[in-house]
């Protein structure tokens, strides 16, 4: 019988802790405990034995830490732990025990928190896997583990390397979250969705904090269930020690922990044999109960799940190129910034779900949608969807979200189905099913109802449960068919009543062509939403469209004590009342030091506005010059007199640019920057707030910089140097152990590009220092750089 | 004294970070008010407390002193600064504390939108920070009784490379989720490793 088998007929128990065990035989601190399955193969056989004759049905091999970056002799590690394992269950002779090839975190940070690229991950993994497979084991553990992304790349080598069934648990701590932030919901939505056998939790604080974990897993999960707590750990607090939880304990706890419905039970850090041996008794007379199907529509970010079906979601739809000028401009110039900005300010309006479609014609769509990808989800929270007609871009973007995303779209075509639903297996994610399919959009609620059909019937011979289908029964626009916004909102309850899934629209296409479309598309959103409407693709900055939406919760018993409607009202009120103060009717003729103010006191909004309407009476370059320059120039002395410190010249700085940005986008050529400079902090330093105020300083006085980011290789920033052909480089270090690492760099500089001038600054330089490692300036501040600066020709 | 980890936790809204450090960071000194800049700071502040998720965990050490060359058990180091720091101490913690993988991300939202605010939620993590260790090491010395202050690799000489060494003897890789970069920085970034010494006291100084 395969364990998967078997934990369908019964409950099932892992083995506990094994460091604990091997430095009690002797296992010194810093050693690899990985070694010993080769120096002592003895010991590690007894441990798992011990565990066999405690009633563990699984025992997980001593590789927590077998990978490639730790081990040279990863091929022997693997195999003797496995042999070990192996042996000791051969030897205990009862059928139906099974070894886990157990693998654990790298050591290493994902990216964007960490630096170890997601795909550099998998195949790390992956290696790992292989071995597994040729070494015999019988299921992968992915255990501990405290980042949903480093989690992902862990199931897909082990889905891509075997055929193995993969159990995986994480790391929860006091806050309930992961390390990184991830929920047990989000981690649910994701996991079930890539398709692993049995998911569940470990290590962390000891089983009193995991009832409230496991009871949440077993409420939304439809796998199996795992809980391995540690036995706890000393804590303490206002000089009170809470100590270990002994067996007993941890037993009576793994006791109301099977009750709640968890399958299988095991031990982690500080555990051993006789925890595991207390709790298989003490849990025998529980009934077991393998967990029924749960009908949750989710989609998940890296923090959090969103699930459809209880309240509409807004799916924020700006992210997308279409009609939008200044967007197409911004891809073409692969500028990812101007996505984040579209994609924070949707948060902020309130959206749940972010659409991400960054097409066109003449970009590399699967290498945008990937980057964008990989740059929202390291700024913002929220589920995204991802939008693309490309079938590889979808792929691309797919395997490497962190979360289970909205797929946009599958439709009713042969084709669509062939390409789309194998990715959807293989990565996860819940599909948006579009009602078209090789005839067109039929033109009945029915004939669209239908097509949804045949797209869940597709589904189901791969095996895509229907809750992870969401049917958009297309809106057409109204006015060139009088009755295309009744079929939609027929088709919306038709769907929903007949075949039990949820529903989504692309809400703005039944207006196109028609004047004042926002009250238009408000209308219609409340009508879909009467009827039944999951989620809503829509514009958040249309203040009609919101409205409609808080409005329609408040008066569906949706919204407790209007709470939210409130809320929303309040902020809708005062920018109304701000507009009407802005109108240029209350400006007066103190608009050019009305700029000049905004910008000294660090006033962004003040600024961009002050700015545009500006440029009613004045020409951009003279609002530059005779405005903002100036500006910053005060700006700057005052700091120089100290009458301002950096965080208002920050501010300051700020401001500035937005009115930069009102006053560029009304000139035809941005004036030609003053010259290049590279800046970089050194090797083996991360403390770059000095480094990035200098370069929101530097940008602002019009220069164009080359930022390397922190923690640079002296041979970087010379390759950098040659390549972009710069003239000026600004080094920072903060660290004592880190100016080596600059006059390294320095060194190297002189060496190879001595015409290249250098600036260092940081905290723990002076002059003196500079002169000593061969630096051309020495900047005390910010501002002394941008003075250094404007004293050369950089052009 | 027991060898065993002991871990420490705090939710993000539980400390208060020192506003005159963060300050002190931010090279801001007093008399520049400004109504702008304090309606920044709180709201920097609020988010940054939103985010902090304060972890610790700490395990004694015995030293052998041989001149400027200590032997920790685990790890060897010789370094002047570091011996002055532990004289007359037998027995000193070694600990890892951290505010929390979310400001490293709050961060970085914060240097693409507003570098102003991420400079200053930076300062007020570097300074929250502190704040943390200060407290762990409070906790420390209630069960130790009094302590050095606190000394960290990457100051005073003493190498990074000594990092590996130090999160593995303390597990802070599977406790806290502390991991260290190719040129041995931790992630996340707001974290500190020391070492502190006990002031030698009777009874105290055996580690089981």
């Amino acid at each position: 019988m395969t364990v998967t088998q078997k934990l369908k007929k019964g409950r099932l128990y892992f083995d506990g802790g094994m460091g604990t065990l091997l430095q009690e035989a002797g296992l010194k601190a810093g050693e690899y405990p990985e070694n010993w399955n080769i120096s002592h193969p003895e010991v590690i056989r007894n441990i798992h034995r011990a565990y066999l004759e405690a009633g563990s049905d699984i025992i997980s091999a001593n590789t927590f830490g077998a990978n490639g970056l730790k081990f040279d002799n990863l091929d022997e590690i693997i195999g003797s732990a496995l042999a070990n394992a192996r042996s000791a269950v051969d030897s205990f002779g009862e059928a139906d025990k099974y070894v886990a090839f157990d693998m654990g975190p790298l050591g290493k940070m994902l990216e964007p928190i960490g630096e170890l690229p997601f795909e550099k991950a998998v195949e790390i993994f992956a290696e790992s896997v292989r071995l597994a497979v040729r070494y015999g084991a019988d299921l992968i553990i992915i255990e501990t583990m405290n980042d949903s992304y480093e989690t992902k790349a862990a199931v897909l080598a082990a889905k891509e390397n075997s055929d193995l069934p993969i159990f995986v648990t994480n790391v929860f701590d006091e806050n309930r979250k992961l390390m990184t932030g991830a929920s047990p919901k989000a981690m649910i939505a994701m996991l079930e969705s890539l398709g692993v056998q049995a998911i569940g939790m470990n290590c962390s604080l000891g089983p009193r904090q995991m009832v409230e974990i496991a009871r949440e897993y077993t409420e939304y999960s439809s796998l199996p269930v795992i809980v391995n707590p540690n036995a706890g750990l000393p804590r303490q607090v206002g000089g009170k020690t809470v100590f270990n939880v002994d067996s007993e304990e941890f037993s009576d706890c793994m006791r109301e922990i099977a009750s709640l419905g968890v399958c299988v039970l095991g031990g982690c850090c500080g555990t051993t044999p006789e925890y595991i041996r207390k709790t298989v008794e003490k849990t025998a007379d529980i009934s077991f109960i393998y967990p029924e199907k749960k009908n949750h529509t989710l989609v998940s970010s890296y923090t959090h799940a969103v699930e459809i079906g209880k309240r509409p979601i807004l799916i924020g739809e700006r992210i997308n190129p279409t009609g939008k000028s200044k967007f197409k401009q911004a891809l073409r110039d692969g500028n990812i910034q101007y996505i984040i900005s579209e994609g924070i300010a949707q948060q902020e309006k309130g959206v749940h779900i972010l659409d991400v479609n960054v097409g066109l014609p003449e970009i590399d769509e699967d290498k945008m949608l990937t980057d964008a990808v990989k740059e929202l989800q390291a700024v913002l929270d929220l589920p995204l969807q991802l939008d693309s007609v490309k079938a590889s871009s979808l792929e691309k973007a797919m395997r490497i979200y962190n979360g289970k995303p909205l797929i946009n779209s599958v439709n009713g075509k042969q084709e669509s189905m062939d390409e789309i639903l194998p990715l959807a297996k293989k990565y996860g994610g819940t599909l948006i099913a579009l009602t078209i399919d090789e005839k067109g959009i039929p033109d009945t609620a029915e004939g669209r109802l239908a097509i949804a059909k045949k797209i869940l019937l597709e589904c189901e011979k791969y095996g895509i449960d229907r809750k992870d289908v969401i049917v958009d029964p297309l809106a057409m626009t109204v006015s060139s068919d009088d009755n295309s916004g009744r079929i939609t909102l027929d088709a919306i309850e038709l769907i929903e009543k007949e075949l039990g899934v949820h529903t989504s629209l692309g809400v703005s296409n039944i207006s196109f062509g028609l004047p004042g479309r926002p009250a238009v598309n408000a209308a219609f959103m409340t009508m879909a939403m009467t009827k039944g409407l999951s989620c809503a693709i829509m514009n958040p900055y249309s203040a009609e469209m919101m409205q409609s939406y808080h409005t329609f919760l408040a008066l569906n018993g949706l919204d407790k004590g209007c709470a939210e409607y409130i809320q929303f009202a309040s902020t809708v009120a005062p920018a109304a009342l701000t507009a009407a103060s802005a109108s240029p009717a209350a400006e007066t003729v103190t608009q050019g030091s009305e700029l000049k103010r905004s910008i000294i006191k660090g006033l962004k909004e003040q600024a961009y506005e002050a700015a545009k309407s500006m440029l009613k009476t004045m020409a951009p370059l003279d609002i530059i010059n005779d405005e903002i320059v100036p500006a910053l120039d005060t700006v700057g002395k005052r700091f120089e007199e100290k009458t301002m410190y950096l965080p208002q010249l920050l501010m300051s700085a700020e401001a500035a640019s937005k009115a930069f940005d009102a006053v560029k986008s009304a000139m035809d050529t941005v004036g030609a920057a003053k010259g290049k400079i590279l800046l970089a902090t050194v090797k083996g330093d991360i403390h770059d707030i000095g480094k990035n105020i200098v370069r929101v300083l530097l940008e602002n006085y019009g220069y164009d910089v080359v930022d390397l980011g922190r923690d640079v290789e002296p041979q970087s920033i010379v390759d950098a140097a040659r390549e972009q052909k710069i003239s000026l480089v600004g080094l920072s270090a903060l660290m004592t152990t880190t100016v080596e690492a600059m006059e390294k760099t320095i060194k190297l500089l002189a060496e190879t590009l001595p015409q290249v001038k250098t600036v260092v600054g940081g905290a723990v330089l002076t002059q003196e220092y500079a002169d000593m490692i061969g630096a051309t300036y020495y900047a005390k501040d910010a501002m002394e750089t941008v003075r250094i600066a404007e004293s050369l020709d950089l052009k | 004294m027991k060898d065993e980890l002991r871990y420490f936790f705090r939710p993000g809204r539980d400390l208060l970070p020192d506003k005159s450090e963060a300050l002190r960071y931010m090279g801001y000194r007093s008399g520049a008010d400004n109504e702008a800049f304090e309606r920044l700071y709180e709201e920097c502040l609020g988010e940054f407390m939103a985010a902090a998720s304060y972890k610790a965990v700490a395990r004694p050490a015995h030293i052998n002193k041989d001149g400027e060359l200590l032997d920790f058990g685990f790890c060897r180091i010789e370094n002047g600064n570091l011996a002055k720091n532990l004289t007359g101490c037998r027995v000193c913690w070694l600990f890892a504390a951290t505010a929390g993988a979310g400001i490293d991300r709050l961060i970085r939202r914060y240097s693409v939108l507003s570098p102003a605010k991420a400079m200053i939620i930076d300062c007020i993590a570097s300074s929250a920070v502190e704040v943390w260790c200060d407290e762990v090491c409070r906790e420390l010395a209630h069960s130790s009784g009094a302590c050095k202050p606190r000394f960290s690799p990457g100051y005073g000489g003493v190498s990074l490379d000594y990092q590996k060494g130090i999160l593995a003897f303390l597990d802070a890789g599977r406790k806290l989720g502390l991991t260290l970069t190719d040129s041995l920085l931790m992630t996340p970034k707001k974290s500190v490793t020391a070492f502190v010494g006990i002031k030698d006291q009777t009874g105290i100084e055996e580690i089981e």
